[in-house]
């Protein structure tokens, strides 16, 4: 498998995620969105730096599993976010979540 | 030696004042401090005569330099010869025995401590005058002597009249004091010195100027003689001295004969190396104008301190007289004489007063302190039996009535010392020939103008010589109508009489004191040549003539400088020796015999006027009623100056005032009103309109473009990531066509 198939694979992963975070209609679905995106970027790390930098290099992979331990954090603050969106305003859907509006 | 016993006669007094003028303001009292003060000045006086003896006869100064102000320097020093340390010997001992009348006198008084403290600066003050050896220096003691003048005159200041004579008297000899810094301000521009002795002194520079300069060293010896003018009361500042008399007695005495006057004359004298011609006879003409003037007005005073008063200008005077027509020795000899038996007559009128005054204070006012602050109302009614009563009564009401001569009468029986010692003094002051000190001071300045007359052959001489002739008949006339009026005859007033009674001794021992000195004591000083030189003058090149006693020399050569002191005590018979030098000069002689026989007249008819009452002064009066009218009212003096230059000072205030008022306030105004209602209304305008305007149109575009803006914010979250994507792509669109 060459570097294009990994490109391919990251961009319809980003693409997805892009969709799913401006269409959905549930916070929690949002969230995947964001989830699919972090990960198709980290494939992007890991690929490049298998096949662009010499093998004993792997800074890429490395960034790659701190994107995954991000992930997890930033979605343990989301959920927190989410939960107490949803005592104020008794709902997570994010088109009824409309205070700041001008 | 000198220095230390000069520092020692200064710093007596001024310790005394220093410390009990300190303990005035703190109102502790510190028993018997009279008697310390007067330790004081009597401790001055032993020094003062042990200076005596340390004149040498061209003595140099002691200075050091006191300020310097770039290349110039002020120096400050003493300055010892002859005539400082008579002066030092006259200021001392006349103000030892005031101060020892003044306990007597001045017992009782609530602000006892603080008399005693100014007198001691007063002294202080007229002894640094006398000792500086510069002009800044003399200026220095001479307005301390002012103030202090100021301040005992008006020691009885709940009196109106006393605060009104005090600021007078403050006044009117501020107006000479100006001229005489004007003068010493000349001096200095044209010697960058103010030192007057020594190498680099003003004397020795004048001494070589040129005659170009003359003019020059006139108008600047006439400014200065202004100051004395002022200070020593000629005409036409000398209506301050009579009012004077509103202090208490001791205090006239002391002004009246050692320091306050005679500050002006020992100028005079101080400065007579730089009098010219034309100075010396401007000096002369008002020397002896006010001696006449003066002397006119003495006689129809009654109250008995005036008569004292105008007697001390018109005496005055005769030294300013003196001085003017080149008799310096002569000047100042009548200066020390006329100390004498002047402190001795205002003594004498003091303890006259004293026994009125004690009986007002017993009989009428207990709680009264000083009875003499106010007119008794009771005295006033007694009738006036005297001459000039008819006259007298529509002016005369203020005088108070224990010094009102026509209250008096009879009293040499209750009082025996004080009349005999104030005969004695009228005597001398009259010159009564050959036994009394005013005869021979009196008479040599008389031979002085008239030996200058024919020497000179000069008009303005003989003038001189008449005026001076003619002042001393009247003297002589006024000075016994005053003993006549006080001592004989019946008593006028019998309440006052019968309370009246002799002074404690405490009063009396200085009268005796001054009597003895009254006598030709003194003049063993001045008639010994050697002693004293006359400095000389510009305009005279001749060896300088060596005073009225040139020819003394042989005389007295046999008493050294050394033993003048000694020879002090057996005075009394210089006057024999005296009498046969006179003979020596012309002008002397005539002087002397046409004095005598000017003094006798004046006595005599004083007698036919005041005693035996063959002539009436009442007709005499109302014959010359215009004359009389004028010596009554001073020559219009204060007439002249309260209703010339006092009403045009307040008519030029007012016009000041009118001028501040409508002029100057009304720019003011104006401006201001321009300012408020033209200016301020436009800047408001442009505010309001203009900056406002532009400030609330900013505003109305920003909101109104906030408005459309907000729209913008929909708060829906997916909403602004559409667009940050959109953003994305058009980014990477963008770099891609890049």
């Amino acid at each position: 498998m060459s570097l294009q198939h990994y490109l391919v694979i990251s961009a319809m992963l980003f693409t997805l995620g892009i969709f799913a975070v401006l269409t959905r209609r549930n916070a929690i679905s949002i969230l995947m969105g964001i989830e699919l995106i972090l990960n198709s970027c980290n494939l992007n790390f890991a690929a490049f730096s298998r096949f662009v930098t010499p093998p004993e290099n792997i800074d890429g992979q490395i960034i790659a599993i701190f994107g995954i331990v991000l992930a997890a954090a930033e979605a343990a603050v989301f959920l927190a976010i989410i939960l107490a969106i949803y005592r104020e305003f008794g709902s997570i859907r994010p088109n009824e979540v409309d205070t700041l509006k001008g | 030696m000198i220095v230390p016993l000069i520092s020692l006669i200064l710093l007596c007094p001024l310790a005394a004042f220093a410390f009990f003028g300190l303990m005035s303001l703190a109102r502790r009292s510190v028993p018997r401090q009279d008697y310390l003060s007067t330790a004081a000045m009597l401790f001055a006086l032993v020094c003062s005569l042990l200076l005596l003896q340390q004149v040498v006869p061209h003595p140099e100064p002691h200075t050091v330099e006191w300020i310097s102000i770039g290349k110039i320097s002020f120096s400050m020093g003493f300055y010892l010869d002859s005539v400082t340390a008579i002066m030092l010997i006259v200021v001392t001992l006349v103000s030892s025995l005031v101060h020892i009348f003044s306990m007597g006198y001045m017992h009782g008084d609530p602000r006892y401590p603080r008399f005693f403290a100014f007198l001691s600066l007063f002294s202080f003050s007229m002894l640094f005058l006398v000792v500086s050896d510069n002009l800044l220096g003399i200026y220095i003691g001479w307005e301390l002597v002012g103030l202090c003048s100021y301040l005992l005159i008006g020691f009885w200041f709940e009196k109106d009249s006393a605060a009104n004579a005090c600021k007078k008297a403050f006044l009117t000899t501020r107006v000479g004091d100006i001229g005489m810094f004007i003068g010493m301000m000349m001096l200095f521009t044209k010697f960058s010195t103010l030192a007057l002795y020594g190498e680099d002194g003003i004397f020795a520079l004048a001494a070589n100027l040129s005659t170009g300069d003359m003019v020059w060293l006139s108008i600047a010896g006439v400014l200065i003689f202004c100051g004395a003018v002022g200070k020593s009361a000629q005409v036409p500042l000398h209506t301050w001295l009579p009012d004077a008399m509103e202090g208490p007695t001791p205090v006239s005495a002391l002004i009246h004969a050692a320091t306050m006057v005679a500050a002006g004359v020992y100028l005079t004298a101080r400065m007579f190396p730089i009098l010219t011609e034309t100075s010396s006879l401007i000096i002369a003409y008002i020397g002896g104008i006010t001696a006449l003037v003066a002397a006119t007005i003495a006689i129809v005073r009654v109250d008995i301190k005036r008569v004292l008063a105008y007697s001390t200008v018109s005496q005055l005077g005769y030294m300013m007289l003196g001085i003017g027509v080149g008799s310096y020795v002569a000047g100042l000899f009548h200066l020390t004489t006329h100390a004498f038996f002047k402190a001795l007559l205002f003594l004498g009128s003091g303890s006259v007063i004293h026994a009125f005054h004690a009986m007002h204070a017993h009989s009428h006012d207990e709680h009264d302190a000083h009875g003499h602050a106010h007119a008794d109302s009771d005295a006033n009614e007694h009738t006036h039996e005297d001459g000039d009563s008819e006259l007298v009564h529509a002016h005369g009401s203020d005088i108070p009535p224990d010094q009102d001569m026509r209250n008096m009468g009879g009293l040499r029986h209750k009082m025996p010392i004080t009349f005999a010692t104030m005969l004695i003094a009228t005597l001398s002051i009259s010159g009564v020939p050959f036994l009394f000190s005013g005869f021979w001071s009196k008479d040599a300045i008389l031979g002085g103008v008239l030996e200058r007359a024919m020497e000179w052959s000069s008009v303005h001489h003989y003038v001189l010589f008449g005026m001076a002739l003619f002042a001393a008949g009247i003297t002589a006339f006024y000075m016994f109508r005053l003993i006549f009026m006080t001592f004989f005859g019946e008593p006028r007033n019998q309440e006052m009489h019968d309370m009246a009674h002799e002074s404690p001794k405490v009063m009396t021992v200085p009268l005796i004191v001054l009597a003895v000195l009254s006598f030709p004591v003194v003049n063993v000083l001045w008639f010994n040549d050697a002693y004293v030189t006359p400095p000389k003058q510009p305009h005279i090149h001749a060896p300088a003539h060596a005073g009225v006693f040139n020819d003394t020399k042989g005389t007295f050569s046999l008493f050294g400088v050394s033993e003048a002191v000694a020879a002090e005590e057996e005075g009394a018979h210089d006057t024999h020796a005296d009498e046969g030098h006179h003979g020596h000069s012309p002008a002397h002689t005539i002087a002397m015999v046409l004095s005598i026989i000017v003094a006798g007249l004046g006595i005599l008819l004083s007698w036919l006027f005041y005693h035996r009452r063959t002539l009436s002064a009442e007709s005499v009066a109302t014959t010359f009623r215009p004359l009389y009218h004028l010596f009554w009212r001073k020559y219009y003096f204060d007439e002249f100056y309260n209703g010339v230059l006092v009403a045009l000072t307040v008519w030029k205030a007012r016009l000041f005032a009118q001028f501040d008022g409508t002029v100057v306030d009304g720019i003011v105004n104006g401006i201001g009103r321009v300012t408020r209602d033209i200016l301020a209304a436009f800047t408001g305008f442009f505010d309001n309109r203009v900056v406002d305007g532009l400030v609330n149109r900013v505003a109305q575009v920003t909101w109104a473009m906030g408005g459309r803006i907000r729209r913008i914010q929909t708060g829906a979250i997916q909403t602004y990531l559409l667009i940050v994507l959109a953003g994305i792509v058009v980014l990477i669109l963008v770099f891609r066509a890049l």
